[in-house]
């Protein structure tokens, strides 16, 4: 049975299908990498178009509590096994943003992430390390982000909430909307 | 004896399926070379299918499940009265439009498995795809209709057997208005481009495959990796003669498929009526050319 | 004995005016209704080919022989007819609306009378009775404004059909002294070398009638309303039966109209059916356009019916033995699919109240038994193979490739893949997508229902996949009309004159595969079920956009690209040309009126000039 782990580590390490999460300045990056002068597809590596289709979601650059929420609901439409990758220092620390109001500082305080790749921004460069990074980390075994998540569910629930209820929903309910009118 | 073609159609199942994924592979290879790229391997699409099959997944009911089981499972059961070279199951069941209704149900159960899911792109794309069919199946319908008549048959291993002796006997030589056209339609019957508004990834989210994730994914590649066998294969029994063995058949697929992948790989997309337009204007009007040379 | 014919006219009769007495209480007046139509079924057992049987009436001295005659066609069409009737009967046990059985019973007793009558009085006779239950029927449907207003157009073509159908049978009666439609066939048959154009515009009268009640291109205007107005339970009986009664009129007179002599040919086939040829694909092709657009669901089987039955003409048309065989196949195929589409539309309808389709939306659930027989019903209805509209779709192809029509073949083609489309836009709209909160206590129709549905679906997958036990009965009409019938080899076989189809073997195939499909379905990682709002919204979280099922639901402008390019097709209205005609009419006649009512002079004048010309008419003959 573990042959078979192994065999199927090994072929979800080589077809990593990509939702790139395009918040900040990072997404510059990735044309260069999908294109001909680094070609990402060469790992197996191509953008999708949906969570559903979706092996890793790249979350490139700082997240403000509004695209927070997306994220986490992206995150969790997204089909086991899933792995995050962080990405730049926005992720990390805040980035430039590390004392602003309504920016996250750690990714890793609401989703589970697999891989940080640091710098800002990283090159693309960096970005295809981190793929052959998480490749190796698959094929390990070691990358369980998405089972940390489902164990430690309360944990994360609770750090989202802690700062999701400081947003407000974009539109006014349909009963506001009569109310007011 | 029974037993014998139950074995010879499975077989003839995953010749298709293995060729199919083969050419899927061979085609993001050379479109990455064209665009000066490595590329992945050439196997990589195997790798994809069995990891959408080993992935986790969610379903939106039994229609969603019956609809993409059906998309795979028709296009395999058209398949095995394809003739292919030596391989040819069932000779005497070999009509054309027999297997292209056939292949119909396909998109019928692939159309009801992603609308069932209640995500409107999926829909979208269906009803673009649906309208792009409707486009190119005028002008294939005329190229069809002619070598009918050209060849007296409508059975392809018939047809066939008419082009025998040599390469001036093919009737991509003897009906070339009509080879024309038929090219011209199967780039829209592989959806490849400009003819590829149906999946349209940045606009309406890669259309019917929307809300498909692990082996209900796995299921629409194995579709298109048959479709793409089916569709071609048809192409060179109808025009290039056929083939004496199973190797040259998939050589001559091949080719078909490689012009249809250049064409992919430069061109942009179509609107979807001006697609159409096109399709009622340049082929069907070659379809019809062709159509009246072999009936005057 | 031979009279059993006649006790197929009265039995139904009788049973109408019992229903009649009982019409109050809805559910004795659908019991009879039901068990009349069994009766009938259990009476056609006793009834066999050759059976003739001759009743003279004598109508104020003057003798007027009333015969029957049952022939190979008139039994295979009342077999097919009372038996769905008998379904359809059954199903409407538990119907509520306002549709009267003792209607649907005057229209059976006039279906088997069209059916097995060979006097031209008693056809026309069954003719107006059909015509008038059935208008009177159409008046019940769910919004009486609109079916009133479909029911006056419906009598307006019906009576200009009865003008034609009359004169063309006093035509024939003062030609021959006979009223006997055999006899007037052969004696047409035999004066066509000479006169052809006598014989054609004989003919025409008779074929204008049958093209209105099969509502062909040009005539085809009320079908839409009628069908789409007329109460849900009557429907699928004015969809699959009596849209056949023209096929059969039609059947019946085609012999003589296709005879080659002295007329001229054109691409084999002689020109007046060379052009019926292209009113039949004209007839599918426009029905397809125009299916595309609808927003009604029932219009839009409307307009599949009237499509339909444009192949049907174009098959029959070209009187090959190929030709007829796939038309009559056509004409049951159609009856079955199409009746079963329209009981399960008339199932949708009375659990949700509505037949926009932009209303409905994501029923499978609710409804899985009616869902699979309309998912059945449209493969069928798209022709795809193991179910039962493959074969006749592909005979026609056949048939017309045979004559070496590339182009109509090609339309055809293009009006089978319209088809395609309409019928799918249909099948999402109704029974896929969101289901809006209004339907989520929808439940499946009662069992009476059910049962129905299941044998819908058990035939129209029984007679796809045994085509002989259709094409058989099949091959002894076209033989009776003097043509060679098509070999069927063995059940199951579909034989045309390209290539064949064994059907079973296609049905083989396809569970092959769908067993290795769900085998590899099962084996691989697990699924979850999950509910329709957890779906792909760009990452937004629907709630907080006020995003409900009926706004993330696609069915409104579904083929909105091509509207496009049909658009200037659309600006041709036929409507409006009957419209135009009507108008001109009531202007001609009131002037006429004029001259009458206007000076008392001049209509003496009138009067007596009229006189004279009669006897000198008199004199001279």
């Amino acid at each position: 049975m573990s042959e078979w782990k192994d065999l199927t580590n090994f072929f979800r390490g080589r077809s990593f299908w990509m939702l790139h999460y395009c918040t900040g300045c990072g997404a510059m990056e990735l044309p260069p990498t999908m294109t001909s002068r680094w070609d990402m597809e060469r790992f197996g590596v191509i953008p999708m178009a949906t969570p559903r289709q979706a092996d890793i979601l790249l979350v490139t650059g700082y997240l403000s509590l509004k695209s927070l929420k997306r994220l986490i609901y992206t995150y969790e439409q997204m089909h086991a096994p899933k792995w995050v990758l962080g990405f730049g220092s926005c992720t990390i620390n805040g980035g430039v943003y590390w004392d602003s109001y309504n920016v996250i500082e750690r990714l890793d305080k609401y989703l589970p992430v697999d891989l940080y790749i640091a710098g800002c921004m990283p090159r693309p460069e960096a970005i295809l390390d981190s793929f052959k990074k998480l490749r190796e980390l698959v094929e390990k075994g070691e990358a369980k982000g998405y089972e940390k998540y489902v164990k430690n569910y309360e944990w994360y629930k609770a750090n989202q909430d802690r700062v999701l209820k400081r947003t407000k929903p974009v539109l006014q309910k349909p009963e506001e909307v009569t109310r007011s009118a | 004896m029974i037993f014998l073609k139950l074995l010879e159609g499975i077989g003839v199942g995953l010749l298709s399926l293995t060729v199919g994924l083969l050419f899927m592979g061979l085609a993001r290879k050379i479109t990455a070379r064209i665009q000066r790229r490595y590329g992945p391997p050439v196997l990589q699409n195997f790798i994809d299918v069995f990891k959408l099959f080993s992935k986790q997944s969610i379903s939106h009911g039994f229609a969603f499940d019956l609809g993409l089981v059906a998309g795979v499972s028709a296009l395999l059961a058209a398949v095995v009265f394809l003739p292919m070279g030596q391989i040819n199951l069932f000779p005497h069941n070999s009509s054309l439009i027999m297997i292209i209704y056939l292949m119909t149900m396909a998109y019928l159960g692939m159309a009801m498995g992603v609308s069932s899911s209640g995500n409107p792109n999926a829909t979208i794309g269906v009803a673009r795809a649906l309208t792009m069919m409707m486009g190119y199946e005028l002008p294939f319908a005329a190229v069809i209709f002619s070598v009918y008549i050209f060849a007296k048959t409508g059975s392809l291993t018939n047809i066939v057997a008419a082009q025998g002796g040599g390469f001036l006997n093919w009737n991509m030589v003897r009906l070339p208005f009509g080879f024309l056209a038929a090219e011209i339609a199967l780039q829209g019957m592989l959806g490849e481009k400009p003819f590829d508004m149906a999946i349209a990834p940045a606009e309406i989210a890669s259309g019917p495959m929307v809300e498909l994730g692990g082996k209900y994914l796995g299921f629409g590649m194995l579709q298109h990796a048959v479709g793409i066998y089916l569709e071609t294969g048809i192409m060179v029994d109808l025009f290039l003669g056929g083939a004496s063995n199973i190797w040259i058949f998939v050589t001559k697929q091949f080719e078909l498929f490689f012009i249809a992948l250049l064409i992919n790989a430069v061109l942009p997309r179509f609107k979807i009526e001006d697609g159409v337009k096109f399709m009622w204007k340049v082929p069907l009007l070659l379809g019809v050319i062709q159509a009246l040379i072999v009936v005057l | 004995m031979n009279s059993n014919i006649i006790w197929l006219v009265f039995t139904p009769l009788i049973g109408s005016a019992i229903a009649a007495i009982l019409y109050r209480v809805k559910f004795l007046d659908r019991l009879v209704t039901f068990s009349t139509f069994a009766i009938t079924l259990l009476l056609l057992f006793s009834v066999h080919v050759g059976q003739s049987y001759t009743f003279n009436l004598n109508f104020m001295g003057k003798i007027i022989p009333l015969s029957w005659n049952v022939t190979h066609l008139s039994i295979f069409m009342l077999y097919i007819s009372v038996a769905f009737g008998t379904l359809l009967t059954f199903y409407s046990l538990m119907d509520k609306s306002r549709m009267k059985g003792f209607l649907l019973l005057l229209i059976l007793a006039a279906n088997n009378w069209i059916f097995t009558t060979n006097d031209m009085v008693g056809f026309f006779f069954a003719w107006e009775l059909m015509g008038w239950a059935s208008i009177v029927s159409v008046l019940g449907g769910r919004d009486e404004n609109s079916s009133r207003h479909a029911a006056l157009y419906y009598a307006m073509m019906s009576i200009a059909g009865s003008y034609s159908m009359f004169f063309g049978v006093f035509t024939l009666w003062k030609l021959t002294g006979s009223l006997s439609i055999s006899t007037n066939v052969a004696y047409l048959s035999s004066i066509v070398g000479m006169h052809p154009w006598w014989v054609l515009g004989i003919v025409s009268l008779f074929f204008v009638t049958f093209m209105i009640k099969a509502g062909i291109f040009p005539f085809h205007t009320w079908v839409p309303m009628a069908y789409a107005y007329a109460p849900d339970t009557f429907t699928p009986f004015l969809s699959g039966v009596m849209s056949k009664y023209g096929i059969y009129g039609m059947l019946l007179f085609l012999p003589i109209s296709l005879m080659e002599k002295g007329m001229p040919a054109a691409f084999g086939l002689p020109w007046v059916n060379y052009i019926f040829m292209w009113i039949g694909v004209t007839t599918a092709v426009v029905g397809t356009v125009l299916a595309f657009f609808q927003d009604d669901v029932k219009k839009l089987f409307a307009y599949s019916s009237f499509s339909n039955l444009g192949y049907i003409v174009a098959a029959i048309s070209l009187f090959s033995s190929v030709g007829v065989t796939a038309g009559i196949y056509h004409a049951f195929n159609h009856l079955l699919f199409k009746g079963a589409l329209f009981i399960t539309l008339a199932a949708v309808i009375s659990r949700t109240g509505t037949s926009k389709m932009s209303e409905m939306g994501g029923l499978w659930r609710k409804m899985p038994v009616t869902f699979f027989t309309f998912f059945i019903g449209i493969a069928s209805a798209a022709g795809i193979p193991p179910f039962n509209g493959f074969g006749s779709k592909w005979l026609i192809y056949q048939a017309m490739i045979k004559q070496h029509l590339p182009f109509a073949t090609v339309m055809l083609f293009l009006a089978s893949t319209g088809a395609f489309m309409y019928l799918f836009k249909a099948f999402h709209s109704v029974f896929l997508g969101q289901r809006s909160a209004r339907y989520d206590n929808v439940k499946e129709v009662p069992v009476v229902g059910q049962i129905v549905e299941y044998l819908l679906m058990f035939a129209m997958i029984f007679f796809g996949v045994q085509p002989g036990y259709i094409l058989k009965p099949i091959g002894a009409i076209v033989s009776s009309m003097g043509l060679k019938p098509l070999p069927t080899m063995a059940n199951g076989y579909v034989t045309g004159m390209f290539s064949n189809v064994y059907v079973p073997l296609i049905s083989w195939s396809l569970a092959i595969s769908f067993t290795v499909g769900f085998i590899l379905f099962f084996i691989s990682a697990k699924h979850k079920y999950v509910s329709q709002s957890d779906n792909y919204t760009a990452g937004q979280i629907p709630e907080e956009w006020n995003l409900t099922p009926e706004t993330y639901q696609f069915s409104w402008k579904f083929y909105e690209p091509i509207e496009g390019i049909f658009a200037p097709f659309f600006r041709i209205k036929i409507d409006g040309f009957f419209r135009g005609l009507a108008n001109w009419t009531a202007a001609t006649s009131s002037a006429i009126k004029e001259i009458f009512v206007s000076n008392a002079q001049i209509y003496a004048f009138f009067a007596v000039a009229g006189l004279i010309i009669f006897v000198i008419a008199g004199w001279v003959a």
